[in-house]
């Protein structure tokens, strides 16, 4: 159950992300929400993939293979493009969320 | 000299890294944690009694912060915890609500500047609040329905001469026949009213749709504002921006100042000192206030119109305004 606690004084990224990964597939029109008719998966030809880094604990900022930090959105520019991975999904522009 | 910050955040918050090192620049103590952390890499040690507030300190390998001396909390979007492996699923679930009420609790109760607290961020994640809090505090916003009923969607796309959008009313991704799918915001056109079938599963948005001359993305830091106007560059982001974002360019600009008004009274209602708001600017000129996201990205803005957000963080959590 989730309690008031739970919900409103310390919100989390629930386990296993934000957009959890399912291989259901979509139920019928009398159970599938409306607004999912319009669901669409991204246009992955403007992503560009995240560059290989680390977080680097003595510093507390994340680096790339270089050692240099990461550039604006870490070298993409495109910050919310999803490129479809279903192990990258975009950040959201919204907080952590049950 | 202030007391440390500290900044929950999950580690590959990248833009989060931008503010660590504008802080550091300037002499300030950090002290970064995720709440993944916990309990395997960062031990807590608090303490609290008839003399004093909380005391104690978050460990480590690497740095100790001390809680009384934390002068201010940054919160961004951290992530679950990460509990050890081998427990079975109930002891997980029972360990994992005492993580969250006993360093969720501790945290919490922090008495100090916070961007933002994670009470204030998670009521006003809610679209309905932001919207009722948006009109009370003298902002434009559109006419909305919030509704499973299928027949009051007919109705209310009739009062706005068909001219409605559907949005999520929470988070727009999801990953289902293991393919990640978005639903962006959608102009309805008369054809998507023939078969309603599935308003009546859940909640559904609707808003009359606004005509826009360009929107704009306001990054609200304490006293600051940040404008970027979004331009769209096709039909699709014209509907909604998110969904083409290499059609986008940007440009500063200023805000009006009963808008302006309006939003240091709308984050003043929803005890924000950061917010991402966004705003259609109309072909005359009105401002119709959309949405304010408490933990809105804002690096891929600075980056595009070199408005100074990570500084503008900085001096926010040195109660510099």
């Amino acid at each position: 159950m989730t309690t008031p606690l739970d919900r409103d004084a310390f919100p989390l990224t629930p386990p296993g992300g934000r957009t959890p990964y399912s291989t259901e597939a979509p139920s019928g029109p009398q159970t599938r929400p409306w607004a999912l008719r319009f669901a669409r998966v991204p246009d992955s030809t403007q992503a560009a993939r995240v560059p290989a880094h680390v977080f680097d604990h003595d510093r507390q900022v994340n680096v790339s293979d270089d050692g240099g930090l990461l550039t604006c959105m870490a070298n993409t520019h495109t910050p919310t493009v999803p490129d479809g991975s279903t192990t990258n999904p975009p950040p959201l522009d919204e907080g952590p969320k049950d | 000299m202030p007391g440390p910050v500290l900044i929950v955040a999950a580690s590959d918050d990248w833009p989060t890294d931008r503010v660590v090192v504008a802080l550091e620049s300037r002499g300030i103590e950090v002290f970064r944690m995720d709440i993944a952390d916990f309990p395997q890499r960062l031990v807590l040690s608090g303490r609290i009694d008839q003399a004093s507030g909380w005391t104690g300190e978050l460990a480590t390998e690497q740095r100790t912060v001390d809680l009384s001396r934390v002068g201010a909390v940054y919160y961004r979007a951290p992530g679950a915890f990460r509990l050890p492996e081998g427990m079975s699923g109930p002891e997980k679930r029972f360990a994992a609500a005492q993580a969250r009420a006993g360093l969720g609790g501790v945290l919490s109760a922090l008495e100090c500047r916070w961007v933002n607290h994670p009470a204030a961020m998670a009521r006003a994640e809610y679209k309905p609040v932001q919207l009722a809090a948006a009109r009370a505090c003298g902002l434009i916003i559109p006419p909305t329905l919030i509704t499973n009923r299928p027949e009051e969607v007919l109705a209310f796309a009739t009062e706005s001469g068909g001219q409605i959008v559907c949005k999520p009313v929470a988070s727009l991704v999801l990953i289902e026949d293991s393919r990640l799918k978005s639903v962006y915001t959608r102009r309805l056109c008369p054809e998507d009213f023939a078969d309603l079938r599935g308003i009546d599963t859940t909640a559904h948005l609707f808003q009359s749709w606004v005509s826009k001359e360009h929107e704009v993305r306001l990054t609200v830091v304490g006293e600051r504002m940040f404008a970027a106007a979004i331009h769209a560059g096709s039909e699709a982001a014209h509907e909604d921006w998110r969904s083409d974002y290499g059609s986008l360019t940007y440009t500063r600009s200023s805000v009006p100042e009963p808008v302006a008004a309006g939003m240091r009274r709308l984050m003043k209602r929803l005890q924000l000192r950061y917010g991402a708001a966004d705003f259609i600017v109309g072909p005359d000129g009105r401002w119709t206030f959309l949405e304010v996201n408490p933990c809105g990205q804002w690096d891929w803005i600075q980056g595009a119109t070199g408005l100074p957000i990570a500084g503008a963080i900085a001096d926010d959590l040195q109660g510099v305004t």
